[in-house]
């Protein structure tokens, strides 16, 4: 089986070199051609994005753009829809995560892009959307608008199916237009959308491409960020750091590194009636492919004093893990990613008979494991891969200064405390870096118009034009009627 | 069925049923101990007969009536085999079997069903709360608590015998309830009349006879019917069930 | 059984010409068991993954302790006080610790040392003048490899075998002029050191445009890999420098693959070809196993190597490595240490945290 990824409006086929990537999970091969552009063509793809954009998306009005998105989204959750079955098909040979786990994860999250969550989505960022479409008058006084760049490049990452489609639908929203490069873990989802688009309104679909290259490809890598007026990249630090390093000091770079998020449960929320339930809850954070997810929990701290126990609560997890591998099973690692599962696991075990008050569950396949601590440890991801941490402590509340050293790479925090304590370890966690705060079994889906690492999706994006009021004054000298 | 690896204790198991499972756990590959009060030389010989059909067994003494004793023969399984996949709670309160000269229940005092109600249960709570530390941690093990088919139909109303019966039937429901979440099944198997057996080895022929014509299976039960209920509900095979009670009486009892 | 027991039944046993697997068995589960016996942390580590000498029917059930363990315990049956000799292993904790191990004699060590460098690295000379690449045993009192090659030189070099290197470093003059001798005399000649030290010579030689030509019968021995400490090379480009600064063949350079948690060592037979097929003697057995579930990998397939190694007695016999190896015929390929994957999605990995973390 062979699939195409990539989307080169302006470019033919014929003219482009082809890479296949093949993939083969569990016996099932699947190849997969992408389009690996000459420098020359990537100038060329580039300058056409541009000029499409500014003639044609930068005059749609807003609505608009909403609307068709809506109309592709909608195909995408139509399980009759030839897109949405190629998905459904194909991405767990490419990611190797369960289906059903991808099924229900990509409606969970295109859901989050109908019309009415966009429309939030842009309200979260602009209190006066029409600042998008037309001069507005400014509260300050003048009038101003704001333009997206004519080209935003995306650099992604990962295997977390559909994830790139967040940046690109910013993107539209501001009317830019988009050079996405897809990551060989999956470059499918992405180049399906830009199709999508394309033939809901082929005049919007000449604003986007889809592009590849082999992740390192610096010369590649160079020859699309010198043609961007804005980038907008993913990966770890490393990576991160180059393509800053190697964007032209006049363009504006926005990274989005690897983050690490947790779990934290109060003590009221483990008597015997809630505790099942918030394992439950937890363990499924834990599923969600397979804590990819920078929002993925890797630990989870737990309040002691309630009916169940810390401890209790690990066995209540790993019984919870054990179930959702008969229902969402684990995907098959690679022998490197089993050797870093192992070597956590080791490093939990070792700790585990230096003190036999914590503990170390897993079923004999390894598909998942839990690791419980007594005593209160400072927050380090976990294995990956279905692996997590129980830590107990006393209070909730020393939590935060325990996480503050690790501000730069903290993320979601899935809490199950009542309303006051919500709200007064929202305090605490806030100021230590903590960006979102979820439910527990909401961790991994973020809702419409959150605020990815909590900045404005949106406005980082645009450029404000504004005509100051001192020029509206002055121009009232120079008309023809002035007295 | 295979119990390699497996390390199965099995209370009572110096004679009669207990003897039977035991000896079939380890005919799969399981590693048995065998619990006894009295009998040393009867444990040793099933110790003997569980390594010829290739398991490994230990034998232990313990009387299961006593927290102590209970709490020394889990320690002593663990120390040995560092785990225990699954218990099986055979042993009961020597009770005797005749229909002719059962009492009635205005003759019962309440010491009569208290004493059952200790065989019956207080061994089985006591048990479960010694190794239940040991399989919560592992958040996994099969739990199987010998009932009697008569609690279902008491073809002769052995008052105390079979009122501890159910409560141990209601016991072991209520702890599948709460170690389901915790990986860990709790079941029952009920037979009939098994013969030959110390226990019943007094019964008249005539009983044997009645209860064999009411039984759609036209026999009575040997202690080796029993183990294969028991090893299912010890295995993965049957991952997916707590809390039941499976009768083994040849259909004598059908629910 | 008593260490004392032990001992005898080991020198025994490697003096023995070959071991069949029931015996290799046999043996195998009683040192266990004396092991679990006397090692509490050992013992712990067994329960922990839910072994015990009376659960444990043959040596690939035992349960083998990550090479890291050493790291976080003290694995060893004597009192730690009254070992002969602590040989420390170069993987430390955060906290600057390094894992020890104890010998309460050095008997066994040197008699399975000996024994296997008789058959692999020596074949038919018995003995041969020896230039050895690598501190000595007083400037290195706690590294196995300098006891190794200390052992080398003390059995196998013949008169006027020395250590080529001083407190100063390299001592080249005096290394030329044993490779000159060797040449002007034709008597073979054996080098014997760390990979990195060889690098570092050869790019000495190469500045210096010195190469030779060894006699036929010379050898080389390298082991350790480069381990940052030299640049890195290909392995089939190290062994064809070797071949071209000293003039000694690839078939008779030979590496040598060991570990201070080990008291034995694995050779191949020459590097004719990369990587080579490594084996080791018949007190010794290796596994290729899937680090996750500890489960053998069939024959092919490329996993993390596990040693049973009988003559480390006195710490644990069976170790997990961090080394990723396949199984072939009469051996196993070593194909480096294993390294965890990154992280697929945007999800932080421990060894990014860590580094990053660290600023």
């Amino acid at each position: 089986m062979t699939l195409k990824a990539g989307y080169l409006p302006g470019v033919s086929d014929d003219d482009i070199e082809w890479q296949t990537l093949s993939y083969n999970r569990d016996g099932q091969a699947i190849d997969v051609r992408v389009p690996l552009l000459s420098d020359e063509q990537m100038k060329h793809l580039s300058a056409h994005i541009k000029e499409k954009s500014r003639h044609y998306l930068k005059s749609l009005p807003v609505s608009d753009i909403t609307a068709i998105i809506d109309t592709a989204i909608t195909r995408l959750l139509d399980r009759n829809n030839a897109y949405r079955q190629q998905a459904e098909e194909y991405l767990p040979l490419i990611t190797g995560y369960d289906a059903e786990m991808i099924r229900l994860g990509l409606t969970g999250y295109l859901k989050t892009f109908r019309q009415p969550e966009l429309r939030r989505f842009i309200a979260e960022d602009f209190a006066n959307p029409k600042l998008l479409d037309e001069f507005q008058p400014l509260p300050k006084g003048g009038y101003g608008r704001a333009y997206g760049p004519d080209l935003l490049a995306h650099i992604w990452a990962g295997n977390v199916p559909g994830l790139p489609l967040w940046s690109l639908i910013s993107g539209l929203l501001v009317k830019a237009g988009n050079i996405g490069k897809v990551a060989s873990a999956e470059p499918l989802m992405a180049s399906w959308f830009t199709q999508l688009i394309a033939e809901i309104d082929p005049e919007l679909g000449e604003c986007l491409a889809v592009v590849w290259w082999k992740g390192g490809d610096v010369e590649q890598e160079q020859a699309l960020l010198n043609q961007a007026d804005l980038v907008v990249a993913y990966g770890n630090n490393e990576t991160l750091q180059q393509i800053r390093d190697r964007t032209p000091i006049t363009t504006r770079c926005l990274t989005y590194s690897h983050k690490v998020s947790f779990g934290m449960i109060s003590k009221t929320a483990l008597d015997m009636g809630k505790a099942w339930e918030v394992a439950h809850q937890a363990a499924f954070d834990i599923v969600r492919y397979d804590q990819q997810g920078c929002y993925s929990p890797h630990v989870f701290f737990v309040e002691r004093g309630g009916a169940v126990t810390p401890q209790e609560f690990s066995q209540y997890v790993a019984n919870e893990l054990d179930c959702f591998e008969e229902k969402y099973p684990r995907r098959t690692l690679t022998i490197e990613e089993a050797g870093g599962v192992a070597a956590w696991r080791q490093s939990e075990e070792m700790k585990a008979f230096a003190d036999e008050s914590n503990s170390l569950i897993s079923n004999d396949g390894g598909t998942w494991s839990i690791a419980y601590s007594a005593a209160v440890e400072d927050l380090v991801p976990s294995g990956l891969n279905r692996t997590a941490k129980v830590i107990a402590v006393d209070q909730l509340d020393d939590v935060a200064a325990r996480i503050a050293p690790y501000k730069a790479f903290l993320q979601t925090v899935g809490v199950a405390a009542p309303p006051a304590e919500l709200h007064r370890l929202a305090g605490l966690l806030g100021a230590v870096g903590v960006t979102r705060i979820s439910a527990l079994e909401h961790m991994t889906t973020p809702e419409a118009g959150w605020h990815h690492d909590g900045r404005f999706n949106l406005l980082d994006l645009v450029t404000m034009t504004e005509v100051e009021r001192s020029a509206e004054i002055a121009s009232e000298a120079f008309p023809n009627y002035v007295d | 069925m295979n119990f390699a690896g497996k390390v199965v204790l099995v209370t009572g198991s110096s004679r009669g049923i207990g003897a039977a499972i035991a000896e079939a756990f380890a005919a799969e590959g399981a590693t048995v101990v065998v619990n006894y009060v009295q009998n040393a030389s009867a444990a040793e010989d099933v110790v003997a007969k569980c390594k010829e059909v290739g398991g490994d067994a230990t034998a232990i003494q313990a009387d299961v009536t006593s927290g102590e004793q209970i709490q020394l023969l889990v320690d002593q399984s663990l120390q040995d085999f560092a785990k225990i996949d699954v218990v099986v709670n055979n042993a009961f309160k020597p009770y005797t079997f005749d229909p002719d000269n059962r009492k009635q229940f205005a003759d019962l005092d309440w010491q009569d069903y208290q004493g059952q109600i200790d065989g019956a249960l207080f061994s089985t709570y006591t048990m479960c709360q010694a190794v239940l530390p040991a399989l919560k941690k592992r958040t996994q093990g099969s739990i199987i608590n010998i009932a009697s088919d008569l609690v279902a139909r008491p073809t002769i109303p052995y008052h105390d015998y079979t009122t501890a019966k159910s409560a141990l039937i209601g016991f072991s429901r209520n702890l599948a309830a709460e170690l389901g979440p915790l990986g860990i099944r709790v079941n029952c198997v009920a037979p009939g009349l098994v013969y030959p057996t110390d226990a019943s080895r007094k019964t008249k022929e005539r009983i044997k006879e009645m209860i064999i014509a009411q039984t759609p299976m036209r026999r009575i039960a040997s202690p080796e019917d029993v183990t294969g209920p028991v090893l299912f509900l010890a295995s993965d095979w049957s991952r997916f069930m707590t809390g039941q009670t499976l009768y083994v009486d040849g259909g004598l009892v059908m629910k | 059984m008593t260490e004392a027991q032990i001992i005898e039944t080991l020198l025994e046993f490697i003096a023995a010409d070959s071991a069949g697997e029931n015996e290799f068995n046999a043996f195998a589960l009683q040192i266990f068991a004396y092991q679990f016996e006397n090692n509490a942390p050992y013992q712990r580590f067994c329960r922990q993954r839910e072994k015990t000498p009376r659960t444990v029917h043959s040596w690939q059930a035992i349960p083998a302790v990550p090479i890291n363990g050493y790291k976080y315990l003290t694995l060893t049956c004597c009192d730690p006080e009254v070992a002969e000799r602590v040989f420390m292993t170069s993987g430390t904790t955060k906290d600057g610790v390094r894992g020890k191990c104890h010998h309460p004699t050095l008997e066994v060590y040197d008699a399975s040392m000996t024994t296997a460098f008789r058959q692999r690295f020596m074949q038919d000379h018995d003995t041969i003048r020896m230039g050895i690449l690598f501190p000595t045993e007083q400037a290195m009192p706690n590294s196995s490899l300098a006891h190794y090659l200390a052992l080398a030189l003390s059995e196998f070099g013949s008169e006027g075998s020395r250590y080529l290197l001083t407190d100063d470093g390299l001592d080249i003059e005096q290394l030329f002029s044993e490779l000159d001798r060797a040449v002007q005399t034709g008597e073979p000649y054996a080098l014997l050191g760390a990979s990195f030290s060889f690098v570092h010579i050869m790019d000495e030689m190469e500045r210096l445009g010195k190469s030779v030509n060894l006699p036929q019968g010379s050898r080389i021995l390298d082991t350790g890999g480069f381990k940052g400490q030299s640049r890195e090379l290909e392995l089939d480009e190290f062994y064809d420098l070797l071949q071209a600064r000293f003039g000694v063949p690839r078939d008779q350079c030979i590496n040598m693959y060991g570990m201070t948690e080990l008291s034995t060592e694995f050779y191949d037979w020459g590097n004719s070809t990369c990587p080579s097929v490594k084996s080791g003697p018949h007190w010794i057995r290796s596994r290729i196993v899937n680090p996750l579930t500890g489960l053998e990998l069939p024959k092919g397939e490329m996993g993390v190597l596990v040693h049973c190694d009988l003559a480390h007695f006195n710490c644990v016999s069976s170790i997990l490595t961090e080394d990723a190896g396949i199984e072939v015929d009469n051996g196993f390929l070593l194909l480096g240490r294993a390294e965890g994957a990154e992280a697929k999605g945007c999800s932080m990995a421990v060894d990014e945290f860590l580094k990053a973390a660290q600023g």
